[in-house]
């Protein structure tokens, strides 16, 4: 079946079985490898992007859902190579990542939370995000998350 | 070059053969390990330690200037998230004269650099190459000042380094434009290393080199990687221990939408097709029954694995202490500990790409142990080792179980089976279920306490199945050894001055797959030790960290570094400060190759619910080369040693592994992070090991909070208060 949507800004077509999980399509199909593969049933978050703006787990989402939709991953998530999201840009002032596997996901449904909340408590943070990394980086993850909200507060 | 014996110790004695340093495009010098095994023996019996031990079938490089005058490090060991690639960045820019970033390291191709016969493992990765890797730096800085001498004549002595420029007076020129300039090369003695006091960069707080890449999501996993006209292959694995195909029937499979080939060879079964998506569909509609000859519980693992059974083998002993325990029978203070088996639920699942052609094999794959890629899929095949190339990309958490058992001999076969390189990984379930734990353990810790509080005599005992036989894949260290003290039974010893005092592995064996763990043998034998110091502590009434200070008073180098920790422990941690209400505290150390490591943990206990408020951990790992690295690996060692300690555990039913999906096997969480404070002490001069370490401390001195709020002592993993 034919789906058209858009990714990362570019409108797109795939021709593929219309239950096929996005994951696989964004992978497999696209070439955009960013966006991993932890456990193929929405509970690890590795696989996070966004649908519409909304953090999805997309290994658990058949790419029929998404025709007309608007699809970020992390490829799509800063302006440019130079030109960093705050999410990106504070991942690096904490240096978060080890392995660094599970980032991709940590990464977009933080961008999320900062666009819904853009000042969120610990609490918060640790409420809305329950993906899971092995490395142990979650505090670092914490601190990531509101340094980046320091920067784009600064930027408003 | 000759073997330079002059430099004091094992460690220093230098065994320059053939090149290591590629300069304009020809390989000009070697270096290579010296003898392996009597390295490996001699290392091991002084500090049970696992030292690199370099190999490769071709002429190997480290070092290649290129024309950018950046300059390519190809390391011998894995990425696997610890950072060895910044660390060993730092360490060859100590020498070269150029910024560590202007390094570029990348793992080597086996059959092109030097790898590691060793595993990647056993926190050893950067410490091991801490002089090599200097050396071989050191040695190629002093052949491009040699050329540079030539082209100006003047001598090499009279040469500055600076930036990755060659300067004498006016001459400037850089490392890559002489490379390209000077056709031939003297290699000089190895000459003297700078001393620490000179150090630039090594010691200062550094970014990751790998850091840009894996926050932009450019990083490439074996997942990531690709060959060009590659298959995708879903392989059939027992979710059974031990099972085989009772009856199978791939019809419906064979028939599904885009399907190659379904690949039948006696217990390999696999679905081969054009993509992954039509792989795992095709997967989905095999029936297949298993014939499940394995029938283990859980009771009887637990009764398998008990002091008393199989083998022992003592390990520590100073005076009398097990007549003197045996003599007082009824009046020693004896408790026993229980440590569950876990699985290392790494993110990113086991994977392989493999091309094999007529008598050659490539193979991709996140793996700790190119060598046994090696050894391994060069059996499989019938083929020569030097026909197997392996690549390896970024590792996603490895853990231990990226050691032994990947897909790549499964993925060879199947890519041999097809003709087309294919490309091959686990599911989760088949990651949870298909592995190898982390051993459960059982300990018997006994005390003789005299009258006056002192301990007079001090045992311990614990079962442990051994795990060098997974390792090695074979059963000879047992044989040898009579039992894994090596890995399962590390960290059993005590390291504290008692009189009389006696440590036992006894060697257990069990009807599971068991392997490394981050930390394997430190992480249950610090929990039972230092839980059973904790309990000797409340027992007598005394502060757990004076207690422990109090049989660190010699003046050996681990007494002396110990007291340290402990002192800094007690400042840094707030120790003698009031705890607030609801708070219980506890403390543990370890000596773990060579690092001590020790935790002060404050909790409380909130609806039944341990929630743990602050870490501080202090880590004397004798020089630190990158501390903003040693603190990701503190902090990362902190919040695996919490999900270790409260939450994790894998069980067995009816021969079947009962956690298939991460819902059943509960990890931590962005909810449970704490306040962590990390302290790194420069106890000596050379570095050890980081990355496990930190995490022994972590349960016992969580035991201790609870101990210490509660009153009652916690013996058995994962916590569970009642």
């Amino acid at each position: 079946m034919k789906i058209d949507f858009t990714i990362n800004g570019k409108p797109t077509s795939v021709d593929v079985d219309p239950a096929m999980p996005l994951l696989w399509v964004v992978r497999d199909e696209l070439k955009l490898t960013a966006t991993k593969f932890g456990c193929g049933m929405a509970m690890c978050g590795a696989c996070t992007l966004h649908i519409d703006g909304e953090a999805t787990r997309s290994c658990s989402v058949p790419v029929e859902s998404i025709a007309g939709k608007n699809i970020t991953t992390l490829e799509g998530l800063s302006e440019s190579n130079e030109k960093l999201h705050p999410i990106q840009q504070a991942w690096i002032e904490e240096q978060v990542p080890q392995c660094g596997y599970c980032q991709s996901g940590f990464m977009m449904a933080a961008a999320k939370l900062l666009k819904e909340n853009p000042n969120p408590t610990e609490t918060d943070i640790a409420n809305s995000i329950t993906n899971i990394c092995r490395c142990g980086t979650q505090p670092r993850i914490i601190k990531a998350i509101k340094r980046a909200s320091e920067i784009s507060n600064q930027k408003i | 070059m000759s073997a330079d014996n002059t430099k004091k110790g094992f460690s220093r004695r230098k065994f320059l053969q053939r090149g290591a340093i590629v300069l304009g495009g020809t390989v000009v010098a070697s270096y290579l390990g010296c003898s392996p095994m009597r390295r490996f023996t001699a290392q091991k019996a002084e500090s049970m330690d696992l030292p690199a031990m370099m190999s490769s079938l071709q002429p190997d490089f480290w070092f290649e200037v290129l024309p950018d005058n950046t300059i390519a490090l190809k390391s011998p060991k894995i990425e696997i998230g610890q950072g060895v690639f910044t660390g060993l960045a730092m360490l060859a820019a100590e020498e070269l004269d150029v910024p560590y970033e202007q390094i570029k390291v990348e793992h080597a191709i086996t059959t092109s650099g030097l790898y590691d016969e060793m595993n990647t493992g056993g926190s050893n990765s950067t410490s091991s190459l801490y002089e090599s890797i200097r050396e071989v730096a050191a040695t190629m800085r002093e052949m491009l000042k040699e050329a540079a001498g030539k082209k100006w004549g003047v001598k090499a002595s009279e040469i500055k380094t600076e930036n990755g420029t060659l300067i004498s007076g006016n001459n400037k020129i850089t490392y890559a434009e002489i490379t390209k300039e000077n056709k031939k090369w003297d290699i000089p003695k190895t000459p003297e290393l700078r001393p620490k006091s000179a150090f630039k960069v090594v010691g200062k707080a550094v970014k990751r080199t790998d850091l840009k890449t894996k926050v932009m999501g450019t990083a490439k996993y074996t997942l990531d990687s690709e060959l060009p006209d590659m298959l995708y292959a879903v392989l059939l694995q027992s979710p059974y221990l031990d099972g085989t195909i009772k009856t199978l029937d791939t019809k419906e499979a064979e028939k599904s939408a885009g399907v190659v080939k379904v690949v039948r060879d006696g217990e390999l079964v696999a679905v081969v097709a054009k993509t992954f998506y039509a792989a795992d569909s095709a997967f989905k509609k095999i029936n297949v029954e298993w014939n499940t000859p394995n029938k283990v519980q859980q009771a009887d693992l637990i009764k398998l694995v008990t002091v008393g059974n199989g083998k022992e083998v003592n390990i520590q002993k100073e005076g009398n202490a097990k007549s003197i325990i045996e003599d007082n029978k009824a009046t020693v203070f004896r408790q026993e500990y229980r440590t569950p088996m876990a699985a290392h639920a790494q993110m990113e699942v086991n994977a392989a790409i493999a091309h094999v052609e007529a008598d050659k094999a490539v193979i991709i794959a996140g793996t700790q142990g190119p060598k046994i890629v090696i050894d391994t899929v060069s059996k499989a095949l019938d083929i020569a080792k030097d026909r197997v190339e392996v690549h390896t990309p970024y590792v996603g958490g490895g853990f231990g179980r990226k050691a032994v058992k990947g897909l790549y001999v499964e993925a060879a076969l199947i890519s041999k089976a097809v003709g087309k390189p294919i490309k091959l990984y686990n599911s989760r379930q088949q990651e949870f279920q298909n592995s190898l734990y982390r051993p459960n353990t059982h300990h018997v810790l006994q005390a003789k306490i005299a009258q006056n509080g002192e301990i007079e005599a001090i045992t311990h005992d614990q079962s442990t199945p051994d795990m060098l036989k997974n390792l090695m894949g074979t059963d000879l260290p047992n044989k040898i050894l009579g039992a894994d003290f090596i890995s399962a039974g590390h960290g059993a010893s005590f390291m504290y001055h008692f009189k009389n005092k006696s440590v036992s592995v006894w060697n257990a064996e069990v009807p599971i797959p068991i392997g490394i763990w981050r930390g394997v043998g430190m992480f249950p034998n610090t929990f039972a030790v230092e839980s059973f110091m904790n309990e000797l502590a409340h027992q007598t009434q005394k502060d757990p960290i004076a207690f422990r200070i109090g049989l660190l008073q010699n003046d050996d180098k681990i007494s002396v570094r110990g007291k340290k920790v402990l002192e800094a422990l007690i400042e840094k941690s707030g120790w003698k400060t009031p705890k607030a209400e609801g708070i219980g505290r506890g403390i543990a150390i370890g000596n773990d190759r060579k690092s001590i490591a020790a935790a002060a943990i404050e909790l409380a206990i909130i609806e039944g619910k341990i929630v743990i408020k602050k870490v501080t951990q202090v880590l004397d790992c004798g020089i630190s080369i990158n501390p903003e690295g040693i603190k990701q690996q503190i902090e990362g060692a902190t919040m695996m040693g919490i999900g270790a300690a409260l939450y994790e555990e894998v069980t067995v039913k009816d021969g079947q592994i009962e956690q298939a999906y991460f819902s059943q096997y509960p990890m931590v969480t962005l909810a449970d992070v704490p306040e962590i404070q990390c302290f790194i002490l420069e106890g000596d001069d050379v570095p050890y090991g980081v990355g496990e370490p930190p995490l022994a401390p972590i349960a016992p001195a969580i035991a201790g909070a609870v101990l210490d709020l509660t009153g009652k002592a916690v013996r058995s993993l994962p916590i569970r208060l009642s």
